[in-house]
C-alpha cells in the first residue's frame, strides 16, 4: 500500500506541476500576451487597454485574421505607436483592413495567434505570407490589372514624369507634390498614385496648358509649359499604370516584355509548351522540392532560383536559362507570387477583374510592341533577333532586314496565325487564348518596324509560278541545303521548310529571293553570289532547288 | 437458511472497528495532491468553454440613405437591427433591438413597439410603456467622403448626437 | 401528534433547528454509513456507493501486487475517461462539416481557452489507450487468466478491443485535413477490399458486401460531408455507447468470476502478510455457503474464504488512484511535448504521399499493399476469430493466474517470438527484395494473388509453428503461447516496417531522410 501511496502522491505532484505550467503557458508566457502587455505600457492610459484576443471577421471572404492581435497598431480603435516593428500604424491603402482582413492579401494563416503558424512559417501551411518586399502582389488576389504596357513604354513614361517634374505639384506613392515654387500658399495638384485606377481628366493637358497661358497664380506659368506629342503618350501609359500597386506594374510589365506568354498561359491566355501560371503565386512551399535551392525555403526563394536555372531547380523543365539579371528575377518572382486569383465571391470582384474574366480585355496592352513583348520575345529576341537556347533549334531572326525585305505582310500575318504545325511556333490566330486578328495584324506591324519598316517591292508575278526542273533541284538541294534544313526539310539548324503552313504562305518569289539573297548575319548563305562557303548558284539551279521544295507541298 | 451461530471473535478481527492510523503523512499528502491536480484540471476544464473571442464580423456597415427619405420616417437597412433618421438636425441612429429582452422592436408611427412584450419607444428611444427598462440606444454615424454613411451597431452615443446631413 | 409539539416547542424554533441540522444531515443522507474510518464502515461506504460498489469489498493480497497486471486495464479505462472527458469538452467548439470544420479544429488549436491542451490531451489518450488495449490483453493471455470462469470475459475484451480501435479510428477523419482524409479514403477502401474477391469471381453484380460495407461507412462514392458526418456520429454517439456498454459487462464479470485470475497456491507464495498490513483476514473460515447450493453453476467464491483479502478501501483505491494518476500524468507529458497533428485543409485533388492510417493499422495497411481483402479483412478476421476461440480450444488448468504459466512456459514464448520475428522479416524481406507473383507473373489471376500473398505467408508459417509446438509439448497451452507471441510479433514488425520504412508509393526506405525531395 505504501508503494501505491508513493505512486500516487508523485504521479499527481507531477500532474499538478504540468497542468500549472501548462496554465501559466496560455495565460502568462504566450507571445500575443507578452506584446499586448508590452504595448499596454507604452500607451498614456493603460488602463483602458484590455489583453485578450483580437480579430477581424470577414464571413463572405471566409477570413478571420487575429493579425491584430499583436499587429495592435492596426486594430481598429487602437493607438499606433510610431516606429515599433509590431505595433507601427498599416500603411494608407485603398481598402481597410477592418473590412477586408489581413490575409486576403497578404496571406499567411489568420486563425493562429502564434508568431511562426500566424506568418505560414511552418509546415503543412500551404500559403505562408507574402514576403514584405513583394507585398503588393497581394493585390493579384483579387485585381487583375488590364492593359499594362510593355517595360520600354512604361520606363519611357516614367523618364517624362520625372523630366517635365510632374512631382512638383504632384504626388506620387510618397514622392513630391510638396511645393509649388512661386505659389502664395502651398497648394498642390492631386496625388497620382492611384490615377489609373480612379480616372483621371482626359483633357487635363488642355486644361493645364490653358490655366498656364492665362497665368493663374500659383506658379502655373513657370511650372507648365507645351509638352510634345510623342511625350504626352508616353506619359498617358504611365498613368494608366498608376494604380496603386507601385512595383506590381512594372513587375507585370516585365513579364510582358520578355515573352512569358509565348509559352504559359495566364488566365487562359498564352501558349501551352509551359504550365498553367494562372495561381502559380499560390503554389504551396510545403510540396516544392527544395534539394537544389540554396537558402531559405520559400516560394520566393525557389521562383528566383528558377528564373537562374529552371531545369536545375526542376529537374526535366524544358524552360530554357535565360540569362536575366537580377533585378529581373526579382520582378518576375514579385509578379509570380501575385498570380493568386484566390476564388474570393464575385461579390468583391474588382472591376478590372471582371472586365478580365467576364468580358475578354486584355491584361496586357494591345500595341504591337507589347504584343510582341508578351508572346514572340522569348523565342524570337525582345529584338527579333532570334534566340538559341541549348537543346532546341535555334529560334528565327525574324527581326532581320533581309527577311523583312522579303516577306510580304501577309506572308507574316499568315505564319503568326497559323504558326508552323509540327514545330514550336503555335498558330496564335487559331489556338485558345492566342491572339486576335486584329491583334496579330498589330504584331505583324511591329515586326516590320523591328527591321526598320523595311518592305518588299511590289511583286507583279503570281503566287505559284516555278517552273524549275525538281529532279535537279532534289540533287541541289541534297548538296547545299539538306545539311542545315534536313533531308527532307524537317529542319535542324535552319528552319523547317517542309511545313503545310509555310509551304502555303510562302511565295514562290519569297523562296527563290530567300536562295538569292540568303539572310545576313545568319548560316543562311546568299547563293546568287559566290561565298568562301557556298558557290555561286544559277538561277536556273535556285529555281530547281524551289520547285523541289515546292514538291513537299503538292505531295500533300 | 441456516446459520451456526458465530463463534466468539478472536482478538484482531475485520469486523473490529479499527480506525486508520492517525498519522497517515503519505496518505493524506498522496489524497489531497491527487485532489488538488483533479481540482486544477477542473478550473482548466471549465475555462474552456468561455470563448475568448467572439466569431462576429464586424458590427459597422456602410448605408446610403434614399433621397426620398422624409424626416420621421425610419429608414431599416435590411439585415441590421438599426433604424436612421434623417432630420433638420441631422442623420442619426436608433438600435432596434429591444432593452427588455432582446426582440427587434417595429417601426410604428409614434416610434417603436417591442412585439415580444408589449415594450412601447418613442422615435428618440426612450421607453413610453411596457417592461423595456432602458431607451433605445443611439448609435455611431460617421459620414464618409463619397456621400455614405457608416453605423456602427456596438458603439452607442448620448442621445441627442447627430451627423450633419 | 408529535413528539415534538407535544414537548412544546413550537414550529418555529422547530424549523430553525431543521435548518441548522441541515448540512449535517444532508452529509448523512448522503453518506449513509458514515464516515469510512473503520473496516465495517469502510465496507459499507463500498457497497453503500453506487461508483464504488462495482469493487469488492475486499480484495486479495494477490491482485494487489503491482507484476499480477502492471494496472493495464485500469490505465486503459483511466484513458479511456480522459479522452471522455476531454472529447465532449472538444465538442463545445468542433463543427463537423467539411466547410469548417478544419477551421474549427485551429480555433481549437489557437484561441480556445486551453484548447489546444485539451486536444492534445484527447489525442495522446487516445493512444495510450490502443496501446494499453493491446498490452492488457497480452497480460491476460500470458497469466493465462482466460481460463474458466473468464473464457466469456476474454471475448468481451475482444469486443472492447475491436470498438477501441473504432473509435480512434473514426477520430482520425475529423480534423478533416490531409492526413485525416486519405487515412479514410484507405480505410474506406479497404472496407470495399472484399469485391477484389467478388470481382475475381464475377459475382459482384449479385453479391457486393464490399461496396456495402463502403457505402455504409461513408454514406457516399467519396469521403465528404456524408462521410464526416457518420464518423462524427460513431466517434462521439455509438462507439462511446457501445464501449461504455461492454465495460460494465466486462467489470461485472471481473466481478462475478471472482476477481482476477491466480494461481492455486497463492497464499503459500505470499506468505504470511506484514505485522504492518491491517486487517488481513487469516482467520479460518466461519461461514458456510448454504446459498451456493441451490444456484446452478459453479460459484466461484465457493471454497474461497476472505483469507488473505484486504478491505478493498483504501488498499485498492490507493492503487488505482495511483495508476489513474500514473496516466493523467503521462498524458500530459506527451500533451505537452508534442502536438496532435494538423496538416493542410484536406484536398480530394492531391493526396498524400505517402498516404498513411493511423499507426495502429499501419500493420494493416503494408498487408493491405499485397492483397487489400486478404491484409485489410481476411488476415484480421482470421486473428479476431483465432484470439477470439482461445479460452475455448486450451482448457489446461494448469499456470493459471502465472506469468507465462502453462507447459513450456517462458520458454515457448521466446522460441515463438524468434520464430515470429524471423517468419516476418523474412517474408517481408523476400516480398520487398524480390517482389510477389504480379511482378514475376503480370498475368495471375487476382485470386491466386489473394490466397498466396506475404500476409497469408506468414499467417499460415504462424499456424503451422503453433501446431507443431502444440503436438510437441503435447499441450494446447502451448500452442496458443506460440500462436500469440507469433500474432504479437508479426503486428509489431509489420506495424514498424509500415510506420518507419515505406516512403512515397508504398516504397521500402531505409529512413526518411531518402525519401524524394525531401
Amino acid at each position: 500500500m505504501r508503494a501505491n501511496k508513493l505512486l500516487l502522491l508523485v504521479a499527481s505532484a507531477v500532474s499538478l506541476a504540468l497542468l500549472v505550467g501548462a496554465a501559466l503557458e496560455e495565460n502568462v508566457f504566450r507571445g500575443w500576451r507578452r506584446l499586448q502587455r508590452d504595448y499596454r505600457e507604452r500607451l498614456p492610459d493603460p488602463s483602458a487597454f484590455r489583453v485578450q484576443l483580437r480579430q477581424v471577421v470577414v464571413p463572405r471572404l471566409q477570413a478571420t485574421d487575429r493579425c491584430i492581435s499583436c499587429h495592435l497598431g492596426m486594430a481598429p480603435g487602437e493607438t499606433a505607436i510610431a516606429g515599433h516593428p509590431a505595433f507601427g500604424v498599416h500603411p494608407e491603402v485603398v481598402h481597410d483592413p477592418s473590412e477586408f482582413g489581413c490575409t486576403v492579401c497578404h496571406g499567411g494563416q489568420g486563425r493562429a495567434t502564434l508568431e511562426d503558424d500566424a506568418h505560414g512559417r511552418v509546415p503543412f501551411w500551404p500559403e505562408p505570407m507574402i514576403p514584405i518586399r513583394y507585398a503588393y502582389a497581394g493585390c493579384g488576389t483579387c485585381h487583375t490589372h488590364l492593359a499594362v504596357a510593355n517595360l520600354d513604354a512604361l520606363e519611357r513614361g516614367r523618364r517624362a514624369f520625372e523630366r517635365l517634374d510632374c512631382l512638383t505639384c504632384h504626388a506620387l506613392d510618397g514622392r513630391g507634390g510638396t511645393l509649388r515654387p512661386g505659389a502664395a500658399t502651398l497648394a498642390t495638384g492631386p496625388d497620382l498614385s492611384r490615377a489609373g485606377a480612379s480616372g483621371y481628366d482626359a483633357d487635363w493637358y488642355g486644361k493645364h496648358l490653358a490655366r498656364s497661358r492665362a497665368g493663374e497664380p500659383g506658379g502655373w506659368r513657370e511650372s507648365f509649359g507645351p509638352i510634345p506629342q510623342e511625350e504626352l503618350e508616353a506619359l498617358r501609359v504611365f498613368l494608366d499604370s498608376r494604380v496603386g500597386a507601385p512595383g506590381l506594374v512594372e513587375a507585370k510589365a516585365l513579364f510582358h516584355s520578355l515573352g512569358c506568354r509565348g509559352c504559359h498561359k495566364v488566365g487562359g491566355v498564352g501558349g501551352d509548351d509551359g504550365p498553367d501560371l494562372t495561381a502559380a503565386g499560390q503554389k504551396d512551399p510545403g510540396r516544392l522540392d527544395f534539394s537544389r535551392v540554396p537558402g531559405e525555403r520559400s516560394l520566393a526563394a525557389w521562383l528566383a532560383e528558377h528564373f537562374r536555372s529552371p531545369a536545375a531547380v526542376t529537374p526535366g523543365s524544358l524552360m530554357p536559362v535565360l540569362g536575366l539579371g537580377e533585378e529581373e528575377i526579382d520582378r518576375l518572382v514579385f509578379y509570380t507570387l501575385s498570380l493568386r486569383r484566390s476564388e474570393v465571391p464575385e461579390a468583391f470582384w474588382p472591376k478590372d477583374r471582371i472586365r478580365a474574366e467576364r468580358f475578354g480585355e486584355r491584361e496586357f496592352a494591345t500595341d504591337g510592341a507589347t504584343l510582341y513583348g508578351t508572346f514572340c520575345a522569348a523565342c524570337h529576341g525582345r529584338r527579333g533577333e532570334g534566340m538559341r537556347y541549348p537543346g532546341m533549334p535555334p529560334f528565327p531572326a525574324i527581326g532581320n532586314p533581309d527577311f523583312l525585305a522579303l516577306a510580304p505582310d501577309a506572308f507574316i500575318e499568315e505564319t503568326v496565325r497559323r504558326g508552323r504545325p509540327g514545330r514550336r511556333m503555335p498558330a496564335w490566330g487559331e489556338k485558345e487564348g492566342g491572339l486576335r486578328a486584329q491583334e496579330v495584324r498589330s504584331v505583324v506591324a511591329h515586326v516590320r518596324s523591328l527591321g526598320g519598316g523595311i518592305a518588299p517591292a511590289p511583286d507583279a508575278r503570281p503566287a505559284r509560278w516555278l517552273r524549275g526542273d525538281a529532279r535537279e533541284g532534289e540533287r541541289l538541294y541534297a548538296s547545299h541545303c539538306a545539311s542545315c534544313h534536313g533531308a527532307k526539310g524537317e529542319g535542324r539548324e535552319g528552319p523547317a521548310l517542309d511545313n503545310a503552313v509555310f509551304l502555303s504562305s510562302a511565295t514562290d518569289t519569297y523562296l527563290v529571293e530567300t536562295i538569292r539573297r540568303g539572310r545576313s548575319g545568319t548560316s543562311m548563305p546568299a547563293f546568287g553570289r559566290s561565298t568562301p562557303t557556298s558557290p555561286q548558284l544559277a538561277d536556273s539551279e535556285i529555281e530547281a532547288i524551289a520547285s523541289f521544295i515546292r514538291t513537299w507541298e503538292v505531295r500533300r | 437458511m441456516t446459520t451456526k451461530p458465530l463463534p466468539v471473535p478472536p482478538a484482531r478481527s475485520r469486523l473490529e472497528a479499527e480506525p486508520l492510523p492517525r498519522r497517515d503523512f503519505l496518505g493524506l499528502a498522496a489524497g489531497w495532491t491527487a485532489g488538488s491536480a483533479l481540482l486544477f484540471s477542473i478550473v482548466g476544464m471549465l475555462r474552456l468553454p468561455k470563448a475568448a473571442v467572439i466569431p462576429a464580423p464586424s458590427s459597422r456597415f456602410r448605408v446610403s440613405l434614399p433621397d426620398s427619405l422624409a424626416p420621421g420616417t425610419a429608414f431599416l437597412p435590411p439585415g441590421r437591427p438599426v433604424a436612421i433618421f434623417r432630420e433638420a438636425s441631422g442623420v442619426y441612429a436608433i438600435s432596434t433591438v429591444c432593452t427588455h429582452l432582446g426582440c427587434i422592436v417595429q417601426a410604428a408611427p409614434d416610434g417603436f413597439r417591442c412585439p415580444c412584450h408589449g415594450s412601447m419607444f418613442a422615435r428618440d428611444g426612450s421607453v413610453v410603456r411596457g417592461p423595456a427598462p432602458k431607451p433605445l440606444p443611439w448609435l455611431e454615424v460617421r459620414k464618409t467622403g463619397s456621400g455614405l454613411y457608416v453605423v456602427d451597431a456596438k458603439k452607442t452615443v448620448p442621445p441627442g448626437t447627430t451627423e450633419t446631413a | 401528534m408529535s413528539g415534538d409539539a407535544a414537548s412544546g416547542r413550537t414550529a418555529t424554533s422547530r424549523f430553525l433547528e431543521n435548518l441548522r441540522s441541515t448540512p449535517r444531515r444532508l452529509r448523512d443522507t448522503a453518506f449513509r454509513s458514515g464516515a469510512p474510518v473503520t473496516d465495517r464502515s469502510r465496507s459499507s461506504f463500498v457497497f453503500g456507493n453506487v461508483f464504488l460498489h462495482l469493487h469488492a469489498v475486499r480484495v486479495h493480497r494477490w491482485s494487489l501486487r503491482w507484476a499480477t497486471t502492471w494496472g493495464l486495464g485500469v490505465v486503459t479505462l483511466a484513458a479511456f475517461l480522459i479522452t471522455l472527458v476531454t472529447g465532449v469538452l472538444l465538442m463545445f467548439y468542433y463543427k463537423p462539416y467539411p466547410d469548417v470544420a478544419y477551421d474549427s479544429i485551429k480555433d481549437i488549436h489557437f484561441v480556445v481557452p486551453t484548447g489546444r491542451f485539451m486536444r492534445n490531451i484527447h489525442r495522446w489518450a487516445a493512444n495510450v489507450m490502443v496501446v494499453t488495449v493491446i498490452a492488457h490483453m497480452a497480460r491476460v493471455f500470458y497469466t493465462a487468466s482466460y481460463r474458466p470462469p473468464r473464457e466469456f470475459n476474454w471475448v468481451v475484451g475482444m469486443g472492447l478491443l475491436v470498438v477501441t480501435l473504432g473509435l480512434s479510428f473514426t477520430g482520425y477523419l475529423l480534423p478533416w485535413d490531409q492526413l485525416a482524409y486519405w487515412a479514410i479514403t484507405i480505410g474506406a477502401n479497404i472496407a470495399q477490399s472484399p469485391r477484389e474477391v467478388t470481382d475475381a469471381l464475377g459475382i459482384t453484380h449479385w453479391f457486393d458486401p464490399g461496396g456495402l460495407q463502403k457505402l455504409l461507412l461513408l454514406g457516399s462514392e467519396d469521403v465528404g460531408e456524408e462521410a464526416l458526418i457518420r464518423f462524427h456520429l460513431l466517434h462521439v454517439m455509438i462507439l462511446p455507447l457501445a464501449l461504455t456498454a461492454l465495460l460494465a459487462v466486462h467489470f461485472w464479470r471481473v466481478r462475478k468470476d471472482g476477481g482476477l485470475a491466480r494461481p492455486a497456491d497463492a497464499e503459500r507464495r505470499l506468505g504470511p502478510p506484514e505485522a504492518s498490513i491491517f486487517p488481513v483476514f487469516t482467520e479460518a473460515p466461519q461461514k458456510t455457503y448454504h446459498l451456493a447450493a441451490v444456484v446452478r453453476g459453479r460459484t466461484p467464491a465457493v471454497g474461497d474464504g476472505p483469507e488473505h483479502t484486504l478491505p478493498a478501501m483504501p488498499h485498492l483505491f490507493y492503487a488505482e488512484a495511483g495508476v489513474f494518476m500514473l496516466t493523467v500524468a503521462v498524458c500530459l507529458v506527451l500533451s505537452l511535448v508534442s502536438d496532435a497533428p494538423l496538416k493542410e485543409l484536406a484536398n480530394p485533388a492531391v493526396p498524400e504521399n505517402p498516404a498513411k492510417a493511423p499507426w495502429y493499422f499501419l500493420g494493416i495497411q503494408e498487408l493491405v499493399s499485397f492483397s487489400a481483402f486478404m491484409g485489410g479483412i481476411g488476415i484480421p478476421a482470421i486473428v479476431l476469430l483465432g484470439l477470439g476461440l482461445i479460452p475455448y480450444l486450451d482448457r489446461e488448468t494448469e499456470g493459471t493466474g502465472d506469468w507465462f504459466g502453462g507447459r513450456g512456459g517462458l520458454a515457448v514464448v521466446l522460441h515463438a517470438a524468434a520464430f515470429g520475428l524471423d517468419a516476418v522479416l523474412a517474408v517481408e524481406a523476400f516480398a520487398i527484395r524480390f517482389g510477389w507473383i504480379r511482378q514475376w507473373w503480370p498475368a495471375a489471376p487476382q485470386l491466386l494473388i489473394t490466397a498466396v500473398n506475404p500476409g497469408t505467408v506468414i499467417a499460415a508459417l504462424y499456424a503451422a509453428y503453433s501446431l507443431w509446438t502444440m503436438r510437441r509439448h503435447d499441450s494446447t497451452r502451448a500452442g496458443a503461447l506460440a500462436l500469440f507471441t507469433c500474432f504479437l510479433c508479426g503486428f509489431v514488425v509489420l506495424t514498424v516496417i509500415g510506420t518507419y520504412f515505406r516512403g512515397p508509393n508504398w516504397e521500402f526506405y531505409w529512413s526518411p531522410a531518402q525519401w524524394p525531395g525531401h
